[in-house]
């Protein structure tokens, strides 16, 4: 009576040995962390960043503008998004240009149940559309509301509709997933600038390899991050959440355009 | 006397009304309706729906932890009544185990109807990431189904039994009842067995439906937004659960009373006992709330002072003061009143009914003030303020919510199909446990008031720091090379040589004493490998003097024609990289014709460092460019910052709940397999061996 018992139990504990070297492989995995799978690997070795200098931004929205036209975005979407910010009454109103931070410690990424956006090596917050379920977690999760979803079938053009999607580019767009900006890999990988930092008239938005120590702006004026980040008093966006951004803005100081309200400056 | 009731309680099965008719086409009709939404739905999208990029939860959201919470009386109620012991739950344990498992039946697909792209449900078992509280959800609240059936199974088999006895039945609901009653002869040892089963899955039920409430209040908990971002959760939502989930109880009693008429067996004590019971849940739950509001309220954060004033005077503030009222204050002073004043003792079952209704429909509320308001205060809204211009502000029904007709409809719908199987459940089997209450004497034991434990909060906080030495660089060897060009012929000829190489970084000046420990670091060899276990490694010290960049000291050195130095000549320093030129302006040589730049950058690879001689009369320009190798890139890698990021099982957090649901799992098959499956004809035939 007893022995057919210990018998159930040890065919339990065999189907539990199982089950413990299924996850044994996925902690080892976690100690050798460096073996990533394929599509966390970037195909080079950079470590993308952009730095938003507050004090350019005069708010045009020609960024937004660029990015919707190269990514065709759907309606009611910016994946770059510019901000009047007025902190308190008593400090004058800036405008802020807000794409996907690409935080590296991306609160989307962990709440993600099936790791349709996930991290790269190349610093980017990766979206594969092809994966996405639509649970929104991602939008709850993100403090900076860059994230969208498409919540119809987004109209489409011939030219979107030709290419092949690639999480890259996040085009072409589809019913009942998310969308986000995605930093312009393929760009940045070929020497260009972002479709944004290349848009803007001011040469407010810089963006680089953080492993070159360089940020380039559209005027092709190239600054030192670590110098400018360090004199500049570059800060991320909502620092105090320990997203860890890619983004740095420098300070809205010794503004170059007229700010809002103000008579416009010849 | 005995068989009398169970006639009555029986007629149901055989007997159908044309109001069972009227009930369940109606009920049809709207579940019917609401799958047509869903329908409609699934051809054009979410965009059916009022919730849009600011919102991007709603009712569909809030409607799934109501229906979970409702689902909760049902187990607690019965299980702790089983676990204490208390001789009056008998008559009430299936009808509340039966609310559990259809409300879970309703509960869980909201979710599903709230997905995107429903048809890719199944990427959660091939890509499920254990890191995600989605996936925890899906763990726990399947789980939870198959415990909440098994467990409104176990104690039916009797019943069964009994019903495939039944001679007035069609033959094929006999021959259904039979199959399900895996031939129990109803023998002594079988009822040792089967209350043995029973008890132990009632304890298991306990800890199980704690934790799947916790773990429902999770996928808010475990963001960034105010008003979700809160420990108190997980004892909220149980709290919350537990008291709407045993008023549904008692309105199901009161209408099965009314409708079945079981006076017999639902007696006043149930509806006095449960009231204690809910008088008790809802001082708890007021104190929850007061908890949790007035910790926000007394500080005012900033990010909390929109969403505050949204709740208390803005836009959901008629609702959450109507709630408030309607969910806890009404409901308590009217159970507390019939209960106290023995004037209107004898209105107990309608007065606490009807609290019911107040309390359960206060709970679907209160859900949707947790989950909505939430999403109106978020660090950064949707739209922008002021008019910028290609960046208009978003339209009203952009950033505002208001439920749709398709969401009321699938809302409407899965009520209407809850109550379809309710009804249904009703007409198959029997709604008081017959074996249970055929031996109950007519004596009332007081009524117990469990306390449920609130929930244990499972994260706990991590303390170890350590610093990580990233750069560890290593020298290249690199050959200057001179590029010479000829200019007019007017100013003198110049050369621009240059070198470079690497030189220790001088210490930092102030307050070395605590930076000069690089062992700091090194020490940290364990708590690094402890780090990648856990998915968790140290963040990179802040402060930049501790792992400060190798210099690199690039010379350039200006001669003329016959190679002599030139002194006091500037020279300009730049250096290529993929995007632009980084300048790094200009110096002037010394009696030796050499001008220093000293590099201290964090930059990995190898870059073309260009030195410029711009000329002047005197002398020609002249360009020098040099590789200089900064040292190897980093090793490709995720960023060591981020938590739970890994596309691998993170196992601290996936082997406790892999390992507790794992469990619970096994006891299941043990209970319901071994026990059950193979333990019960053994007894039996051992059994009637004796016999």
């Amino acid at each position: 009576m007893s022995t057919s018992r210990r018998d159930f139990f040890r065919s339990l504990g065999g189907g539990a040995l199982v089950a413990s070297l299924a996850t044994a492989e996925g902690a080892a995995a976690q100690v050798f962390h460096h073996v990533l799978p394929a599509r966390s690997i970037a195909p080079t070795n950079q470590k993308w960043v952009m730095v938003i200098d507050l004090a350019k931004c005069d708010g045009c929205g020609k960024c937004t503008k660029a990015c919707n036209a190269m990514h065709f975005v759907p309606p009611m979407q910016q994946w770059i998004r510019v901000y009047e910010v007025l902190e308190n009454p008593e400090a004058g109103p800036y405008y802020m240009a807000r794409p996907c931070m690409h935080c590296d410690n991306p609160p989307c990424v962990r709440g993600c149940p099936v790791g349709a956006t996930f991290k790269r090596t190349d610093g980017l917050v990766m979206m594969d559309q092809d994966r996405c379920i639509g649970c929104r977690n991602c939008i709850a999760q993100c403090p900076y509301g860059a994230r969208s979803f498409n919540w119809s079938e987004p109209p489409h053009t011939p030219e979107e509709l030709s290419h092949k999607y690639s999480m890259e580019e996040g085009w072409p767009h589809r019913k009942g997933v998310v969308e986000k900006c995605d930093f312009c890999p393929d760009m940045l990988r070929a020497g260009k600038l972002t479709a944004c930092a290349d848009a803007c008239t001011m040469g407010a938005v810089y963006c680089g390899d953080e492993y070159e120590d360089a940020v380039t702006n559209s005027k092709g004026e190239t600054i030192q991050l670590s110098q400018v980040t360090k004199k500049g008093a570059g800060f991320r966006l909502l620092e105090e959440l320990g997203t860890e951004p890619r983004v740095y803005y420098l300070p809205p100081v010794n503004r170059k355009y007229a700010a809002p309200g103000e008579p416009k400056s010849s | 006397m005995s068989s009398d009731r169970e006639a009555n309680l029986l007629r149901v099965l055989t007997h159908t009304s044309w109001r069972f008719y009227t009930c369940f086409g109606m009920l049809s009709a709207v579940a019917l309706w609401g799958l047509y939404g869903y329908i409609l739905q699934l051809r054009h999208g979410l965009i059916v729906t009022g919730m849009r990029d600011q919102i991007s939860w709603g009712l569909y959201i809030s409607n799934f932890v109501f229906f979970t919470g409702i689902s909760y009386g049902g187990t607690l109620i019965s299980a702790i009544l089983r676990v204490t012991d208390s001789g009056w739950r008998h008559p009430i344990t299936r009808l509340s185990e039966a609310i559990t498992v259809f409300a879970l039946c309703v509960g869980g697909p909201m979710v599903i109807i709230d997905l995107g792209r429903p048809d890719r449900m199944g990427y959660l078992f091939i890509h499920g990431r254990i890191q995600s509280a989605i996936l925890w959800d899906v763990i726990a609240v399947s789980t939870y189904l198959a415990g909440c059936a098994l467990y409104l199974y176990l104690p039916m088999i009797p019943d069964l039994a009994l019903l495939s006895e039944m001679k007035e039945l069609a033959p094929w609901r006999r021959k259904l009842y039979r199959t399900l009653a895996f031939g129990w002869s109803d023998s002594a040892a079988e009822r040792h067995l089967l209350e043995k089963c029973i008890s132990r899955m009632a304890i298991l039920m306990i800890m199980l439906a704690v934790s799947v409430h916790t773990v429902v209040s999770w996928i808010f908990a475990m963001t960034l937004r105010p008003g979700w971002n809160s420990s108190i959760f997980g004892p909220y939502f149980v709290m919350g659960a537990i008291y709407s989930g045993t008023a549904a109880v008692v309105l199901s009693m009161y209408i099965l009373l009314r409708v079945l008429h079981l006076e017999d067996y639902l007696k006043p004590v149930h509806f006095r006992n449960l009231g204690l019971l809910l008088v008790t849940f809802a001082l708890l739950y007021l104190y929850f709330t007061i908890n949790e509001y007035l910790t926000s309220v007394y500080k005012v954060e900033a990010p909390d002072r929109v969403l505050l004033h949204q709740l208390f005077f803005g836009d959901y503030a008629v609702m959450m003061w109507v709630t408030q009222a309607m969910f806890i204050a009404v409901p308590l002073l009217m159970i507390a009143g019939v209960l106290a004043l023995k004037r209107l003792r004898r209105f107990t079952p309608s007065v606490v009914a009807l609290a019911s209704v107040l309390i359960v429909l206060g709970a679907g509320a209160k859900r949707y003030l947790i989950v909505v308001p939430t999403l109106t205060a978020p660090f950064l809204p949707k739209t922008n303020r002021g008019d910028i211009p290609f960046n208009p502000p978003l339209p009203f029904d952009w950033v505002h919510y208001r439920p749709t007709w398709v969401e009321w409809s699938i809302t409407l719908g899965g009520s209407a199909a809850f109550l379809l199987m309710y009804m249904l459940f009703t007409k198959l089997f029997p709604m008081v446990s017959i074996w249970e209450t055929r031996h109950d004497e007519a004596q009332v034991e007081p009524a117990v008031a469990p306390t449920p434990q609130p929930a244990p909060q499972r994260l706990g906080s991590i303390a170890t720091t350590t610093i990580v030495l990233i750069a560890c660089l290593l020298l290249g060897a690199g050959h200057a090379r001179a590029d010479q060009k000829r200019q007019a012929k007017q100013p003198e000829a110049t050369t621009l040589s240059m070198e470079w190489k690497q030189v220790a970084t001088p210490p930092p000046t102030n307050d070395g004493a605590e930076q000069a420990q690089p062992s700091a670091g090194e020490g940290s060899g364990v708590d690094r490998f402890y780090g990648r276990l856990f998915g968790w490694l140290p963040v990179e010290s802040k402060d930049h003097t501790e792992s400060l960049p190798p210099t690199f000291v690039v010379t350039a050195t200006l001669r003329g024609a016959k190679g002599q130095p030139l002194a006091y000549q500037v020279v300009g320093l730049s250096l290529k990289t993929s995007f632009g030129k980084l300048d790094y302006g200009s110096r002037p040589t010394d009696a030796e014709g050499k001008a220093e730049f000293s590099l201290q950058d964090r930059r990995y690879g190898q870059y073309p460092v260009e030195g410029t001689y711009d000329g002047g009369a005197e002398f020609a320009a002249a360009q020098a460019v040099t590789s200089v190798d900064f040292g190897p890139r980093p090793e490709p890698s995720l960023p060591s910052q981020g938590v739970l990021i890994t596309p691998y099982a993170t196992a601290w957090i996936g082997l406790p709940f892999l390992g507790f649901f794992g469990l619970v799992w096994l006891v299941f098959i043990y209970i319901g397999v071994y026990l059950l499956w193979f333990r019960l004809p053994q007894v039996r035939k051992q059994q009637t061996k004796a016999t």
